[in-house]
């Protein structure tokens, strides 16, 4: 399967009558975009504001980041299940505003989500204020219910970003990157003498603001399977995860999944990259054992020399994690895990919740509880009201003059535990 | 037979109401800590977890509600994976409750937390298997 991504930059977003992209800007029409939030009669209220880098804007509290991106070519559509009729997506070309990022925000529950700031010493922390954001405030009807207004939330996102992904159509990109992953055998005959790696790649599915979907369907109810990388490029997983703000993966993340892009960078060179191994976190031990049990299966069934696996979130899954870990190195498959760490404030405690003696290659995220300082901004999209009650948030985190103290885990991406962070911890 | 420890009165209800026969041991006043603790004292006894003790992603300094499934199993089968996850699961609530404790929430979030508690558990009605 062969994709080719047209990468448009965009350095700055405006409003405008139209929206479009030109030379580098992307201009939004409000009113479209609000009427389109506003189709769903579960939300009353729809409200787009801009932040761009470097301005003193701070949002909160934010559901979900996406970038938006449109499928020129070669079948399929973008969210495919959700936004798109389902169909095989990850061939043809596709156009992304690589820059530019939608943001839902607005109250989904009394806890959750978490901050972006454009610019002050929290901004470093996430990947989101570099990017030229297009925000969209929602509000629901009162008395909604919980899953309904996480599902209307979801749905919110990924209309407007296909709404503004649209606007790449029929710009010419800046520059086109060509991914391609061959069917198996094809594979490795390819690269007969590099090793074979693959990625196992663990969706969240445990339940209400838990989940993330495959082609439509909720994580939990599949069984791991295989999947070509292109295919998460053009929108096949999405999130449905409003956990722990610092360690979601957004579905910003899921387009642009680091391990993916860094593995083909290497694919052909020191490596020859095999494919996806996609599986859930479950609740129940039983659906843990038999996830598992067939992504090692999955794993020697592929001939995979190495894997790298990456988790969302933290505790329960670590379990998932290192059944999987443990399984599939007693295949004879060297694995390397990425996650984030909670190590307590000095670090000493257990990293994880669960270890077993096989995870022995560890990648480190950072860890989530270092407190930091977040001086006044001049603007706030959405509301500070939750801030106490996020997570990392405490009582007394938010002073009467807008700035913050709160631990690290309170910005979005800030740990995010598949490596598309800043954090690094170097020797001198 | 399935036995449910929870301190979250909505899972209690829907375990009550569950056309599959589940015995509740409700702990009204219990802490999240108090719900692993009395499932160690089960899984001691003989019982194997169905459901992993924490809390989704959820940490256990945040939500005040926990609920797990665990279901007794006969004298000859061993139970070492359930006590592991169980301790490890002790140590990983100590360690963040240490580091703050559980908010005083107000009673939407408090519904909130009971609701997302609740969502794990909704799936084991359809379950044919454990």
């Amino acid at each position: 399967m062969k994709l080719e991504l047209g990468r448009i930059k965009i350095h700055d977003v405006q409003f405008g009558p139209e929206t479009k992209v030109e030379k580098g800007v992307l201009y939004v029409n409000k009113e479209e975009i609000e009427k389109l939030v506003l189709e769903d009669e579960r939300l009353i209220g729809a409200q787009v504001e801009l932040a761009r880098p470097g301005e003193s804007v701070r949002i909160a509290p934010v559901k979900d980041v996406l970038e938006p991106r449109v499928k020129v070519s070669g079948g399929g559509g973008i969210f495919p299940g959700m936004i798109s009729k389902v169909k095989e997506v990850g061939s043809g070309r596709t156009h992304a505003l690589v820059g530019a990022a939608v943001v839902t925000c607005g109250k989904i529950v009394g806890f959750q989500e978490g901050i972006i700031d454009m610019s002050g010493p929290a901004a470093a922390y996430t990947p989101f204020s570099a990017t030229n954001n297009v925000c969209v405030v929602i509000e629901p009807q009162e008395g909604l219910e919980t899953h309904d207004y996480e599902a209307a939330g979801r749905m919110a996102g990924l209309k407007v970003a296909s709404y503004v992904g649209e606007a790449g159509r029929n710009v010419e990109p800046d520059e086109v990157v060509v991914y391609e992953t061959k069917p198996l055998q094809e594979q490795i005959a390819q690269y007969p003498d590099l090793p074979k790696v693959g990625y196992i790649h663990m969706l969240q599915s445990q339940g209400l603001l838990h989940d993330t979907y495959y082609y439509g369907v909720d994580a939990k109810q599949f069984i791991p399977t295989f999947m070509y990388p292109t295919e998460i490029m053009d929108g096949a997983i999405i999130s449905g995860n409003c956990v722990a703000p610092c360690d979601k993966v957004t579905t910003f993340h899921h387009l642009n999944n680091p391990v993916i892009e860094d593995l083909y960078k290497r694919h052909g060179k020191d490596l020859n990259f095999i494919g996806v191994i996609l599986t859930n976190e479950n609740v129940f031990l039983a659906d843990k054992e038999r996830s598992s049990d067939m992504v090692a299966k999955l794993a020697e069934f592929m001939g995979l020399d190495g894997v790298l696996i990456t988790e969302e979130g933290y505790g329960n899954p670590d379990t998932d994690l290192m059944m999987n870990c443990k399984k599939v190195s007693q295949k004879g498959i060297d694995v390397v895990l990425i996650t984030d760490e909670f190590p307590g404030r000095d670090g000493k405690s257990q990293s994880l919740a669960d270890a077993v003696n096989e995870a022995d290659a560890l990648v480190s995220c950072g860890q989530g509880n270092l407190i930091i300082e977040f001086p006044p901004m001049e603007k706030i999209i959405g509301t500070l009201d939750y801030v106490e009650t996020m997570i990392g948030g405490y009582e007394g985190s938010l002073r009467p003059d807008g700035s913050i103290e709160a631990e690290l885990q309170i910005i979005i991406a800030s740990t995010i535990a598949n490596g598309y962070n800043r954090l690094a911890a170097r020797g001198y | 037979m399935a036995l449910l420890i929870t301190n979250n009165d909505k899972a209690k209800k829907f375990c009550m109401d569950c056309r599959k026969e589940v015995e509740v041991i409700y702990l009204a006043d219990g802490t999240y800590l108090d719900v692993l603790l009395r499932t160690r004292d089960y899984v001691h006894r003989g019982y194997r977890l169905l459901t992993h003790p924490l809390c989704g992603s959820v940490k256990p300094n945040q939500t005040p509600y926990r609920s797990v499934l665990l279901e007794k199993q006969s004298a000859r089968e061993e139970n070492f994976r359930s006590v592991e996850l169980i301790e490890n699961s002790i140590d990983a609530a100590r360690k963040f409750m240490r580091n703050r404790g559980t908010p005083r929430w107000n009673e939407r979030t408090r519904e909130d937390f009971k609701t997302v508690d609740l969502s794990f558990l909704t799936v084991y009605e359809q379950r044919n298997y454990v």
